[in-house]
């Protein structure tokens, strides 16, 4: 197969790197054996160096194992970018035990659905999100819940009889006295990581990690960007570490080459806010961000923006299709070009990314990352390569994709065949070797960065009893790249208005998943076998 | 002209935020921007603070003013009305 695209490789990147092998935790004492006193987190007042954010490591790895969890067990995570996400993170690591990253808006059955798929006993989380945990944990497996307590929410808890009492993190650290590295081997060759992700059935599937995939994955990002000696840089992370690309580009990128993590938790709405003023505070230099959070950023006046901005060296936008007016308005204002990354749960980050810092063309995902293939495949079979500037599907292979789904072996056959992960993204590749991304098989919604299916959606919609039935799709959005638009049709001789069914979605759903616009019809458009006719509701978008 | 002012932020709150379920002329001074009013998420949160920026030169670049300032229509307009720089 001609790889067409190591002619597009800047002359700093090598067409394979050496992985090392070892386990993901030996980023972090590589730092800290180098350069101890330099600030691992920034978090609101608070800065830790890495020694120090070692031994805390250290001492909550003691403390899991005192409470019993061993190499192989599951810890779910259910945090927002804090100190304790990364304190978490690595002492699972260090006791060889894996950790379930959870995102914060994972409520209900299909937290319930993570945990059970998952069989974490053992749970690290905030007082934020114990009220609605503890509406569910008794159908779960959770024997442990450790709470980080920010705002006192535990002396409030309520605690069904037989639901564990959970433990503070604060208390933990306060009592446990070993700082010691932990007596556990952990290979490469182990799984780290399980990484939670829709399906487009609806049903959470988790993607099985290894410390070999996240190692590489780091390493392919960072030979890509190829900066070197930019001592204790700061990175602002805004992008969760429950999702792939935080974890890899902004907390595991920053620990391997010594970068202080400027940690932006986003627990409430005006969060966000603060970003302006952190980014002017540290001068970062990389911004790693979803492209509506760009489009936020560069819709400021020009002289704001330009000022956020200008110490930026590595711009990135992952995570959903870059609008081209938010490429052209960063170039304009900076004179440097923003970085394009695609990139999959499944392929613990990147697959592909625009070269740095030359940039790609216009609508492209870039090419792909050292030792990673890619290859376009047909939509009829899936067998046969498809030429150069012919749409099919986009299938990739390297030594950051995946084991499998966890404890799925069907999804796992499907998904992975002879080795190649068939991401469900229809693509093309032009004739340098630059993919670009045309549509999905299925028919995901990319808003603000979160993968939504239509039917986590159309079934809490239906669960209202004055809906019959509801059918969502996703439509073009300028700043989000896709807002939800939702289709719905009453029962019989019910009334109700819009506002209504919003209350209810935002009471029964997380924020990013609420429908931008409910329109109320007398049937779903539906073809002779009865499937929803999406083309016709997007009409319907249209006019509305 | 505070009733202008009203008037031409839910105007331009609708235009920016591509609301095509809102009529501008129907929001109620009172209309909240969270919890249950217009439902915005903190990327149409920094939209918002972009357009106020831009428009009246005010800036709200931090959480604790943002909480006292975002709540509705009519707080937004009174704190636009009493520090911006651009008419």
């Amino acid at each position: 197969m001609d790889r067409q695209w190591f002619n597009q490789y800047e002359k700093h990147v090598p067409h394979s790197i050496p992985y090392p092998e070892i386990p993901i935790h030996h980023f972090l004492l590589d730092t800290v054996a180098k350069r101890p006193d330099d600030i691992a987190i920034s978090f609101n007042e608070i800065h830790i160096p890495y020694k120090e954010l070692n031994a805390r490591v250290n001492l909550l790895a003691d403390a899991l194992q005192k409470a019993g969890v061993e190499k192989g067990d599951r810890v779910a995570l259910l945090l927002v970018n804090s100190p304790v996400y990364v304190v978490s993170f690595f002492a699972v690591m260090k006791i060889g035990a894996v950790v379930v990253n959870l995102g914060v808006g994972v409520l209900g059955e299909e937290l319930v659905r993570c945990l059970n798929g998952s069989d974490a006993k053992v749970m690290v989380t905030m007082d934020l999100f114990a009220p609605s945990l503890y509406k569910v944990i008794k159908n779960t497996g959770v024997k442990t819940v450790i709470l980080y307590s920010v705002m006192g929410l535990e002396k409030k808890l309520s605690i069904e009889e037989g639901a564990p009492q959970p433990q503070l993190y604060q208390d933990i650290l306060a009592a446990a006295r070993n700082t010691e590295e932990p007596a556990v081997k952990v290979s490469h060759r182990d799984i780290a990581v399980l990484q939670y992700t829709s399906g487009s059935t609806g049903t959470p599937k988790a993607a099985t990690l290894t410390h070999y995939n996240l190692v590489a994955s780091v390493l392919q990002t960072d030979q890509w960007i190829g900066i070197e000696n930019a001592g204790n840089a700061a990175v602002i992370c805004v992008i969760p570490f429950f999702h792939v690309f935080g974890l890899s580009a902004c907390c595991l990128l920053s620990v391997l080459r010594g970068y202080r993590m400027i940690l932006i938790p986003r627990v409430d709405l005006m969060d966000i806010l603060s970003l302006i003023k952190t980014i002017e505070t540290y001068r970062p230099i990389s911004f790693p961000a979803v492209p509506s959070l760009w489009g936020a950023i560069l819709s400021l006046p020009p002289e704001t923006a330009r000022n956020q901005l200008f110490s930026i060296q590595v711009a990135t936008s992952g995570g959903a299709p870059l609008p081209s007016w938010i490429h052209e308005r960063f170039e304009n204002l900076t004179g440097r070009k923003m970085m394009e990354a695609y990139g999959l749960s499944e392929a613990s980050s990147a697959t592909h990314f625009t070269p740095y810092p030359s940039g790609g063309p216009k609508g492209s995902i870039g090419v792909p990352l050292p030792d990673t293939e890619a290859r376009i495949m047909d939509l009829e079979t899936g067998e046969r390569e498809c030429a150069v500037g012919e749409i099919g599907e986009l299938v990739v292979k390297g030594p950051q994709v995946m084991q499998g789904y966890w404890r799925n072996e069907d999804l796992t056959s499907a998904a992975l065949r002879h080795g190649w992960f068939y991401t469900g993204d229809l693509a093309r590749m032009d004739q340098d070797g630059f993919f670009y991304i045309m549509d999905r098989k299925d028919d995901l919604i990319i808003s603000s960065g979160y993968n939504i299916y239509p039917n986590q959606i159309e079934d809490i919609l239906e669960k209202h009893p004055k809906i019959r039935e509801a059918a969502v799709i996703g439509v073009p959005d300028r700043i989000k790249g896709q807002a939800i638009f939702a289709v719905i049709v009453l029962r019989e001789g019910m009334q109700a208005d819009k506002e209504e069914f919003l209350k209810y979605c935002k009471e029964n759903m997380p924020d990013y998943r609420v429908p931008k616009t409910i329109l109320i019809r007398d049937a779903i458009p539906r073809n002779p076998a009865g499937k929803i006719l999406k083309r016709v509701l997007r009409q319907d978008a249209q006019v509305v | 002209m505070m009733e202008e002012l009203l008037q031409e932020l839910k105007k331009k709150i609708v235009e920016e935020l591509d609301l095509k379920d809102i009529n501008p002329n129907e929001l109620a001074d009172d209309t909240l921007f969270f919890d249950g009013g217009l439902g915005l998420d903190s990327v149409d949160l920094m939209v918002l603070v972009a357009l106020v920026d831009r428009d009246y030169g005010v800036e709200i670049f931090n959480r604790e003013l943002g909480k006292e300032v975002f709540i509705t229509l009519s707080t937004l307009a009174e704190y636009i009305a009493k520090h911006r720089k651009k008419n």
